[in-house]
């Protein structure tokens, strides 16, 4: 039960439409304070029953009479029009009255009496006095016709039984409109699967912009209330503030919409303590200190910790010479004798500046070279371990293929024989495959001599496909060569450029599908020559471009008995020691070798 | 030369075996050292026709011993290293080797190279007048214009016309090197249009009749990306 009424007061259906009976409660309470204004109540007779009980009447009523009649007796020329009142004035002398004493007296609406500088009102009178004052001589009679109290009082009733209900409306609004509020505060952020703060995209606002924006928002909500909000004086509704108030209740619903959304929003960051965090001020503020934190806590020079030293000593310069420039510039214009103080202070710091980095650059030299003479040390370490290596290898390796073929000269049974064979063709491999490692061990390690030379690219190709003409011929695949007629004239070492000609013609002949056709081609453009050799695989290539020139790889997983797999490695390393590039496309069946030189 | 006697000279006593066998089979007569110091010893006492000298040894060297030996006597000598590199085996040939051979070998073209280095020394005492312009030298390598004949440390070779004209022309250039088109057109005498093949295919005949191992030719080798020459020995 608990669970259902989590999932339910969490769900995004009841969040959006909880926020829109919001919008819907305040709209409704703003209109409804709108017709009341129009309606010109004045609220103070919200609290009265009795008319004649109410501060207004006292104020308004009363106070109008008393300046009509002080009036009329001190301006005698004035003609007295009002109806609504009976009254009696004296001042000992002269007296003037619109009724007899008695009958004001006898009227049973509010009477008023001024008798010597005091406003004398029935012992148990429900209305007030008063508040003005007159010569101590005077004496003032006033009461009200019944016609006008009773038609007060029925102004009085209708507005109460008009107002009383509106009040009541906007109150329950406003309160429902609140509870939905207090709800969405509590819930927003929230999801029913668990109890983590969820932030949306609009959350990743600045704080600072949406109060902002908020702040803006209310700001035309003013503007627009003050432009379209009047008074007329009538208790009709006209046709022009029924215009207005459907465009106040729009732009109320839609900029109660927008608050409520940065409302809420704000609410969620406070409840994922982002609030400030979100802030441009704060990230701002924190990003500056941050900054000028990396100065003194090492993490500026984190990436350079051989010359933290002198960084930080070049920022220190930098900045105290700045300092100096200020305060000699201050004192000159102050034409004070101490200007000369920074110049002489600046000429100090140059002086230390410059030791220090002495210190510093003999020790980043010192260091430099020992490691650049740890470099070539292990460098030649390399270069002598290959050879050793290749030595101890090759010297037990002769030893085997000798004897091998000694033994295949003694008397021997069939069987013998061909284990000798077998013997002979392994000793055979495994010689091909050590020159093949230590061609391309001393090839990528740079320790091997290159002779340059002027040497005609598509001379060299047709010599390496003669040259191979037999294996060729026996492996049944045909060579379309499409070379110009010109020479393509390289700068390279023609004797290793051979090899990796030969070793991927050799693996294409090893590779290629029966029948099919091996594409030997060169394109020439602008300044670059491209050597491009294409065959169809006759299996499917399951690797890509780079493991196939990995050392070791072979064109085929299952490694056959042939070659050592190392062909295209060295025909690659090769290629980069006579200075091209070297580049496998594998597509499909189709398997790609371009090599690029530049021409001259 | 039933009887030639060879020096095998290789710090490692299984290789040394190995080849002291090999060559034994072929009817030679073979005495094995096992350091330069022991292969000088064994030279001043005992009448040798080749030696066949490892470069790295203990107490001397390959190639001070060839240097050593070189003072002296002109016998052949055949360096087997496992030295690969060319700037090695130029090293070798320039300190008085006649043949350089690496690490592991095959032990028939071994014997080859060894059969060949003998005949030549053998011969060499005939030849008294190589010098006549009819006769082209290089190494091993004999070619009589006069009697248009080609020999290979002494052994006869048969040779096409054209190849026979391409081996002169190289041989009598020694050291140049010649392009596909000139080769053409000075053997063809015709105008050279996409000539490369022929002519290759013809440096490659000459090769597998004068060279004991094609792939690593000794006299006729292909300047990769320029042409063919013969090499200057």
């Amino acid at each position: 039960m608990a669970i259902k009424l989590k999932n339910f007061s969490r769900s995004t259906g009841t969040k959006f439409t909880a926020f829109l009976l919001t919008v819907i409660f305040i709209t409704a309470a703003f209109e409804q304070l709108v017709i009341l204004s129009y309606r010109s109540i004045n609220l103070d007779l919200l609290l009265v029953n009795e008319y004649q009980t109410s501060d207004y009447f006292i104020n308004h009523d009363v106070n109008n009479a008393l300046n009509d009649i002080i009036l009329l007796f001190e301006n005698p020329s004035i003609e007295a029009n009002n109806k609504n009142y009976y009254y009696s004035i004296t001042d000992g002398e002269r007296t003037y009255f619109n009724a007899t004493v008695e009958k004001i007296k006898q009227s049973d609406t509010p009477l008023f009496l001024y008798e010597n500088g005091e406003w004398i009102i029935g012992e148990d009178a429900d209305y007030g006095t008063p508040y003005v004052y007159y010569p101590e001589n005077y004496k003032i009679y006033l009461t009200f016709t019944k016609e006008f109290m009773v038609e007060r009082q029925q102004i009085l009733d209708d507005s109460k039984s008009f107002m009383i209900p509106s009040i009541i409306f906007i109150s329950i609004c406003t309160l429902l409109a609140f509870i939905f509020i207090v709800y969405l505060i509590v819930v927003t952020g929230k999801k029913s699967a668990d109890e983590e703060i969820h932030l949306n995209r609009f959350d990743s606002i600045y704080t600072d912009f949406q109060l902002l924006f908020g702040l803006f928002a209310v700001g035309i909500w003013f503007s627009f209330i003050r432009d379209y909000y009047y008074i007329n004086y009538t208790n009709r509704v006209t046709a022009e503030q029924v215009f207005h108030m459907v465009m106040l209740g729009t732009v109320t619903a839609i900029i109660s919409i927008l608050l409520g959304i940065i409302l809420l929003s704000l609410v969620r960051k406070i409840k994922a303590a982002r609030f400030l965090k979100q802030s441009l001020i704060y990230t701002s503020c924190y990003k500056i200190s941050d900054f000028v934190k990396s100065f003194f806590d090492d993490r500026r020079y984190a990436h350079y910790p051989l010359t933290k030293a002198m960084q930080r000593r070049q920022n220190l310069f930098i900045l105290t010479s700045a300092g100096m420039v200020f305060f000699a510039m201050l004192f000159f214009a102050a034409e004070s004798p101490l200007f000369i103080l920074p110049p002489i202070l600046e000429f100090i710091m140059i002086y230390w500046y410059q030791k220090e980095n002495k210190i510093a650059f003999d020790k980043i030299n010192q260091g430099l070279q020992e490691s650049l003479d740890e470099q070539m040390k292990s460098e030649r370490m390399k270069v002598a371990l290959v050879t050793n290596v290749s030595h101890d290898l090759k010297t037990p390796l002769t030893s085997i293929i000798s004897y091998v073929e000694l033994l295949s000269k003694e008397e021997l049974s069939e069987t013998a024989k061909d284990y000798v064979n077998i013997l002979a063709d392994k000793s055979e491999r495994l010689k091909h495959i050590v020159s093949d490692l230590f061609d391309l061990a001393k090839s990528t390690s740079g320790n091997m001599p290159v002779d340059f030379e002027s040497i005609d690219l598509k001379k060299l190709l047709e010599q390496t496909l003669a040259d191979m003409e037999d294996d060729i011929t026996k492996s049944g695949l045909t060579v379309k060569t499409k070379l110009p007629d010109n020479p393509i004239r390289i700068y390279s070492d023609g004797k290793k450029l051979y090899r990796v000609f030969q070793n991927i013609i050799d693996n294409t002949l090893k590779y290629s599908l029966t029948g099919t056709r091996v594409y030997v081609e060169t394109e020439e453009s602008q300044g670059n020559v491209n050597v491009i050799i294409k065959n169809t695989a006759s299996y499917e290539m399951d690797f890509t471009p780079e493991e196939v020139l990995q050392r070791f790889n072979r064109g085929d997983k299952a490694r056959t008995t042939e070659g050592s797999g190392l062909g295209l490695s060295i025909a690659e390393s090769f290629t980069g020691v006579c200075g091209g590039s070297f580049k496998v496309d594998i597509d499909g069946d189709l398997f790609k070798v371009t090599i690029g030189f530049r021409t001259y | 030369m039933d009887n030639a006697k060879i020096l095998v000279v290789d710090d490692d006593r299984e290789i040394a075996g190995a080849i002291e066998k090999l060559l034994k089979l072929e009817g030679y007569e073979v005495i094995k050292a096992y350091n330069g110091l022991e292969a000088l010893d064994i030279l001043v006492t005992n009448a040798i026709q080749l030696i066949v000298l490892d470069i790295m040894m203990p107490k001397l060297d390959g190639l001070s011993t060839t240097m050593r030996i070189r003072s002296s006597k002109n016998i052949p000598i055949i360096i087997l290293s496992a030295k690969t590199e060319d700037s090695d085996k130029i090293l070798g040939l320039s300190m008085g080797a006649d043949d350089y051979i690496t690490k592991p070998f095959n032990p028939q073209e071994l014997v080859a190279r060894v059969k060949s280095q003998l005949r030549r020394y053998m011969q060499l005492g005939d030849m008294g007048n190589i010098n006549l312009s009819s006769q082209i030298m290089v190494g091993g390598l004999f070619l009589d214009t006069e009697k248009v004949q080609v020999t290979v440390d002494g052994e006869p070779v048969r040779l096409t016309a054209k190849e026979y004209k391409i081996l002169e022309l190289l041989m009598k250039n020694a050291g140049i090197v010649f392009s596909a088109e000139q080769i053409y057109e000075r053997v063809w005498e015709e105008t050279a249009y996409s000539v490369e093949n022929t002519v290759m295919v013809h440096i490659r005949r000459i090769r597998e009749k004068i060279e004991i191992n094609p792939k690593e030719p000794k006299y006729l080798k292909v300047v990769w990306g320029i042409g063919y020459k013969i090499e200057k020995l």
